[in-house]
């Protein structure tokens, strides 16, 4: 498209780089087919083609930002699937990561509003504040009709309710800081880490109990990081930069620890949402001299848990051939590009894998997005349980813990982390619900 | 009666329908005159024959493109494109049997009536074969509409608007056409003693199939043979059509025995649904042709009752023709049955005085009526070109 | 400064603006009329991006009856309205004014009704071309024509632009597969034309709508057919080291009566832009290549291969592959249907549509390179060979004004030149804004004036799309 940037503004190498990808968009509108907003509501300014136009004016202009100009960047899910569509490579992800970070310098938002969000962004990447507040919700839903009533964001706080758990595991490996050793074998030992993180930690800590069983089978030794935490996915997608960026810092100092203390071969992640973003730190912290180098060190590294998985030198055989629906999380098939990989493993484990129509749709699970955008996120969601009652699975696979919740809170067939399978085919226990 | 006109150039026709608007007067447009049975009866009008613009105007085989003036008979363009292996994929049906009247069927009354045969459902109709018209309106103006290619969707498709006007837009000079290749084989599947309801079955099997059906036909008994017969086309190169045959018959094997015919016992078959022949006698009975989707075919006979005398299905059943009585009440019976049918019916051929009572062509709604008007005055305001053919006052 | 001329604006309709979205918004839900600058900014250009103009107000109707109070409440205004579907359109088909309101049918995608026995689909307008193949394969079906765009472009947009796609040299165009409309003239009157029954009666209006480009109405509902899925379909690449030979073998297959799928061209140009997305294995070392498909049972394509084949010989073909696999084809049709979009990667463009006889092939090719030569820039040839319908893209700097008004003459040039050869202005992407003024050169005058006089009888004050297809002459602004 053309561009109608002042030329003191393309001096700024930001300004240029984002010039440069919205020049790339040649306005063709393939992206609009596959964007879970603009399928469900049929309207330009919620699709890709829409908010790269609407970014562009903002960004030439430097005009201040509307309230109409928010709720469209708000709406969109960076699920990426537009990215995956686009034929001119437009590199979408950053437009709308910039328009977050300036919306949330520049744009005074409602307070109810600035105090959800604020707080979102402050209890779920601290482990302990995350499970003090689910245990509150499970009071809480005691009192889901007034809190549901509750002006502006009502609505948001009934689907934060929706969400949370019946009960709380309790805490497993992310919050035990260690090595997780494999049994001895000949050799040098094989050592990769494994991200705590946030939100899956507190939730289904199963799934990391799940990964180490299964990589220490293949004689990998597992270790969780000492000082590791929220890899600032949450943040990031808030727009909320600096506190995103603190949070990676965190982590990649946890890591660089290991990596030039033992040695470091791969840093596991379980939570897609998050390797995607790990994935990037080489690009998020492009600015700061002190952690570029660092930060892409630790970006090589990352690897989602199905990557690590399909290397295994392991034998599998499923213990019963269950029809899998694998649901493809968007951070796995459209951000870190990982799409064949899972289904081929679990294929080769014995399970009948069948893929699920309309997968490249988000599900509406999106990081905190299920819980600011709850219409949309449920419209999603019912579509996606449509979509797999038509397969007529046994079990749900994903591999991201934002999926499982979202497509664990209605679909009645139980949904499971894909590694969960894995272990269980290579000798571990059956996971909950199909034992 | 003055003597019809026969232009040889496109000025002759410009200067005879300028001279008609000046007097005032009203022009009868024919061909070859084959097709003169159909349509409203003819006002007092002088008749205009287009029948000595007839010359190949281009051939260009390696495109499939015919052009020719509207005068040029179907048989000559046949015979012409046939030298190289072509042939009129719409198979425009011959008017001989149904109406006997004297004169050949031409390019022009063929683009006019847009009457294709049993491959339309596969091939399209003669509508969708039509690249270009050359034309000269009420007003005495040439227009051209399209050229001679296909994809072409340049301003608005005054073509597709000329074709079935029945003459009413103006006078058709020159048509180019799109051909295909004459199939190299032909092999019909036949089923004998099929009630209608199941030959509808097994012909949408057919045509839902990926066999390549193009042609899908029910004779009831009566019809050349005493029982009912099911009829499905299948054409091709020759290398490939037994074994599109032979899966084809095993799909619809459960519907009965079916037999074969191939080459010319087949292709005269074919020619005998494409021209109505088998209702056409007696010729004092009215008839009929009915579009309607195939699955209501079975509903709208029904409800015709004992006003049907006769009647066979071509299109898969979505081509229905009709013989009745010659009469008002057979048509209003007609009229109400297609309308629950949400389909539409042509009385192709009926003595001029039940012609002039009842409506020929099914009656558009009132804003149809409307826009219909508006189109004729658009083209022809001083109602010139074979006024009130299609509808009163158009 | 633009070098497509609009209309004279209306100024006491922009004086009335107000006025005019209060009356919208009294008979609207609000998710259903935009009037805020930034929301109708999304709505102020199509595919051909040189031009955008912001509209007076944009309303997404849920309902044909809905379109209906809308269309009246806009004629009793007096503004003009400009129809929309996913704005896709490479002509500008979809581009505003500041005077006019943007009706867009993306909110009405529901499928009503798929009947396969009398195979047709009914449908929104606003349902995209390939959700309709999508909801009926599975049951052996889908509905054949298929432009490039076709993930994203509406129905209804298709109906107004009479669409093609490569699949059609077998199956044809948008109106040899459409069955009926509804369509809602400007007063607010809904006309049903055709049916489930093929051949509507009387005129063919249908026929005359579609391609209308906006012009007679706005269609709401659509009754398309559907087509049996062929056993199997196999595209083959075929590499040329000349453009003659490649044209000359498209010719010599049509001449032996041989009716593939689709018979596609790319140049070695194109061929990179597309091979860098799609990674399909197209042969980068090659002058021009044709995408061949055939279809049928494996032992009918076989056959039919083997004679196609035998011709790419005596054209002296280099390469030739077929496809092994269904992922292989999906690959090879991926790469060809993206190429617009994956040109974007390497420069901004003007996608060209015109048509020539497939026997003036190599000269219309050699013509075109000259041309674009003579005004300095580079063009990429991808198009749909086996019936001339010719896209060249003509590769420019956007952000250069200068050289896009170059890139729009030299397309005007190569347009002028397919009428010239016998061919016409547009194959599939209609008239739109971008070809207008080149009318002339197709049309006479006398001729303009009768689809002129078509036109103004469902719409005599000319305020459907007013700034499309017929050259403004004394209207520009």
């Amino acid at each position: 498209m053309q561009t109608q940037f002042a030329p003191e503004a393309l001096g700024d190498p930001h300004v240029r780089e984002l010039e440069g990808i919205l020049r790339s968009c040649v306005h063709c509108g393939f992206c609009t087919a596959t964007c879970p907003t603009y399928v469900t509501q049929g309207d330009e300014r919620d699709s890709p083609r829409g908010r790269i136009y609407l970014i562009k004016d903002l960004l030439e202009t430097g005009r201040k930002i509307e309230a109409e100009d928010v709720w469209p960047i708000d709406h969109c899910l960076s699920c990426l699937s537009c990215m995956t569509t686009c034929p001119s490579g437009v590199d979408y992800r950053r437009l709308i990561d910039n328009a977050r970070v300036r919306i949330e310098e520049t744009y005074r938002r409602p307070l109810a509003h600035r105090v959800l969000r604020s707080l979102l962004v402050r209890l779920i990447p601290s482990r302990a504040a995350f499970r003090a507040a689910l245990r509150l919700a499970q009071l809480g839903r005691l009192f889901k009709p007034a809190l549901g009533a509750v002006p502006v964001i009502g609505p948001k706080l009934d689907a934060m309710l929706a969400l949370a758990p019946m009960s709380l595991p309790p805490p497993g490996p992310a919050e035990k800081p260690g090595v997780y050793p494999a049994a001895s074998a000949a050799g040098p030992r094989r050592r990769m880490a494994l991200l705590g993180g946030c939100a899956e930690a507190v939730l289904a800590p199963h799934i990391h109990k799940a990964t180490i069983r299964l990589l220490n089978r293949a004689g990998i030794d597992i270790v969780v990081a000492e000082g590791e935490g929220c890899c600032g996915s949450l943040a990031h997608h808030m727009g909320v930069e600096e506190r995103a960026l603190a949070q990676a810092r965190a982590d990649i100092d946890a890591w660089t620890r290991e990596i030039e203390g033992e040695g470091l071969e791969a840093i596991v992640v379980t939570a897609s949402g998050c390797g995607a973003t790990i994935k990037d730190y080489g690009y998020m912290l492009r600015d700061d001299p002190a952690y570029v180098g660092k930060a892409a060190r630790v970006a090589d590294l990352a690897r989602d848990v199905s990557e690590v998985a399909a290397e295994l030198d392991l034998d599998y055989k499923a213990p019963r051939r269950l029809a899998v629906a694998y649901h493809a999380a968007c951070s796995l098939q459209h951000a870190q590009k990982i799409v064949d990989p899972p289904k081929a493993l679990l294929r080769r484990a014995g399970f009948d894998v069948r893929s699920i129509p309309e997968a490249h749709l988000c599900c509406g699970s999106a990081g905190t997005y299920n819980m600011l955008q709850p219409d949309i996120a449920r419209a999603l969601r019912d579509r996606k349980i449509a979509n797999i009652a038509r397969v007529k699975p046994d079990v749900i696979a994903a591999g991201n813990i934002g999926c499982i919740q979202q497509i664990g809170s209605a679909a009645k067939t139980p949904v499971v982390h894909t590694v969960e399978l894995l272990d269980w085919a290579s000798g571990g226990p059956a996971p909950a619900g199909l034992g | 009666m003055t003597e019809a006109l026969k232009p040889e150039r496109e000025a002759d026709v410009v200067e005879a329908v300028l001279a008609a608007r000046h007097a005032g007067t009203k022009l009868d447009i024919v061909g070859g005159g084959s097709k003169a049975g159909l349509g409203r009866p003819r006002a007092e009008a002088r008749r205009l024959s287009s029948s000595a613009l007839s010359g190949i105007v281009f051939y260009a085989p390696a495109e499939m493109t015919l052009c020719a003036g509207a005068g040029a008979t179907i048989a000559a363009i046949e015979a012409a494109v046939a030298e190289h292996g072509q042939t009129l994929p719409f198979e425009p049906m011959r008017p001989h049997a149904l109406w006997g009247a004297g004169g050949e069927p031409t390019l022009g009354g063929m683009v006019a009536t847009n009457l294709a045969g049993p491959r339309r459902p596969s091939a399209g109709a003669v509508r969708d074969g039509v690249l270009g018209l050359k034309l000269v309106n009420g007003l005495g103006e040439p227009i051209r509409c399209g050229g001679r290619v296909m994809k072409n969707v340049t301003g608005l498709d005054l073509v597709k608007l000329n074709c079935g006007a029945h003459g009413t837009l103006g006078v058709l000079t020159e048509a180019t056409i799109k051909l295909a290749p004459r199939p190299e084989t032909e092999t019909t599947l036949v089923m004998a003693g099929l009630g209608e309801p199941k030959a509808v079955e097994a012909m949408t099997r057919g045509l839902g199939s990926p066999f390549g059906v193009t042609g899908a036909a029910w004779l009831a008994p009566g019809m050349g043979r005493d029982f009912s017969r099911t009829l499905m086309r299948i054409e091709g190169f020759a290398e490939s059509i037994d074994d599109r045959v032979g899966r084809f018959a095993a799909l619809i094997g459960e519907f009965g025995e079916v037999s074969r015919l191939s080459g010319e016992d087949s292709s005269t078959l074919w020619r005998s649904v494409r021209d109505a022949e088998f209702i056409a006698e007696p010729r004092d009975r009215a008839v009929w042709r009915v579009n309607l989707a195939p699955s209501r075919a079975g509903s709208f006979v029904a409800a015709l009752g004992a006003t049907s005398l006769a009647h066979f299905l071509d299109w898969g059943g979505g081509l229905v023709w009709v013989a009745t009585a010659a009469s008002e009440a057979a048509a209003s019976t007609v009229r109400r049955a297609v309308a629950s049918a949400k389909g539409h019916a042509t009385l192709m051929r009926a003595p001029d005085s039940l012609r002039a009572a009842v409506e020929v062509f099914e009656p558009p709604s009132a804003l149809g009526l409307t826009l219909s008007r508006r189109l004729k005055q658009s083209f022809d305001p001083d109602g010139v070109l074979n006024f009130g053919r299609m509808y009163d006052g158009v | 400064m633009s070098h497509i001329a609009f209309p004279r604006l209306d100024e006491t309709i922009i004086a009335r603006r107000a006025a005019i979205v209060g009356r919208l918004a009294a008979i609207l839900p609000p998710e259903c009329l935009i009037a805020d600058e930034s929301g109708r900014r999304a709505f102020e250009t199509d595919a051909l991006t040189a031009y955008r103009r912001l509209p007076l107000a944009v309303v997404l109707p849920r309902s044909t009856e809905e379109v209906a109070r809308v269309l009246r409440l806009c004629r009793d205004e007096m503004v003009n309205v400009v129809p929309r579907g996913a704005g896709t359109s490479l002509s500008g088909g979809a581009i505003p004014q500041e005077d006019a309101v943007v009706i867009t049918l993306t909110k009405m995608s529901r499928i009503l009704e798929v009947n396969l026995a009398d195979r047709y689909a009914r449908v929104e307008a606003g349902v995209t071309n390939l959700a309709i193949s999508e909801a009926v394969g599975a049951e052996g079906f889908f509905y054949a024509p298929d432009p490039s765009s076709q993930l994203a472009c509406t129905i209804g947009g298709n109906i107004g632009m009479n669409s093609g796609g490569a699949h059609c040299l077998k199956y044809g165009v948008t109106t040899n597969n459409l069955l009926g409309v509804r369509l809602v003239t400007l007063d607010g009157e809904i006309l049903d034309i055709g049916g489930e029954a093929m051949d509507a009666p009387g005129y063919d209006l249908l026929g005359l709508v579609c391609g209308s480009e906006g012009q007679l109405g706005i269609v709401t509902e659509a009754i398309v057919r559907l087509i049996p899925l062929p056993e199997g379909a196999r595209p083959v690449l075929f590499g040329f080291d000349t453009v003659e030979d490649a044209s000359q073998c498209v010719a010599a297959i049509i001449g032996a009566g041989i009716v593939p799928v689709a018979m596609e061209y790319m140049d070695k140009l194109a061929i990179r832009i597309c091979e860098d997305f799609a990674h399909a294995g197209y042969p980068l070392d090659v002058e021009a290549m044709l995408i061949i498909e055939v279809e049928g049972s494996d032992a009918e394509m076989g056959a039919m291969l083997a004679r196609i084949g035998a011709i790419a010989k005596a054209h002296n073909v280099r390469t030739a592959r077929e496809s092994m696999s269904a992922m292989e084809s999906a690959q090879i049709w991926k790469g060809r249907k993206s190429a617009f979009g994956a040109t974007g990667r390497v420069a901004d463009y003007i996608c060209m549509d015109g048509t020539v006889p497939t026997g003036r092939l190599p000269e219309a090719l050699q013509r075109t390179g000259e041309i674009c030569a003579s005004f300095g820039l580079r063009v990429a040839n991808v198009f749909h060979a086996g019936d001339g319908n010719m896209h060249p893209l003509i590769l420019y700097n956007i952000n250069d004004e200068a050289e896009r008004v170059k890139a729009e003459e030299a397309g005007a040039a190569v347009l002028e030149m397919c009428v010239e050869l016998g061919g016409c202005l547009t194959g599939e992407h209609g008239v739109g804004v971008e070809k207008r003024e080149l009318m002339p050169r197709q049309f006479s005058d006398v001729e303009l004036k009768q689809q002129k006089r078509v036109r103004a009888a469902f719409d005599p004050d000319g305020r459907l799309n007013p700034a499309k297809v017929f050259p403004l002459g004394e209207r520009a602004a």
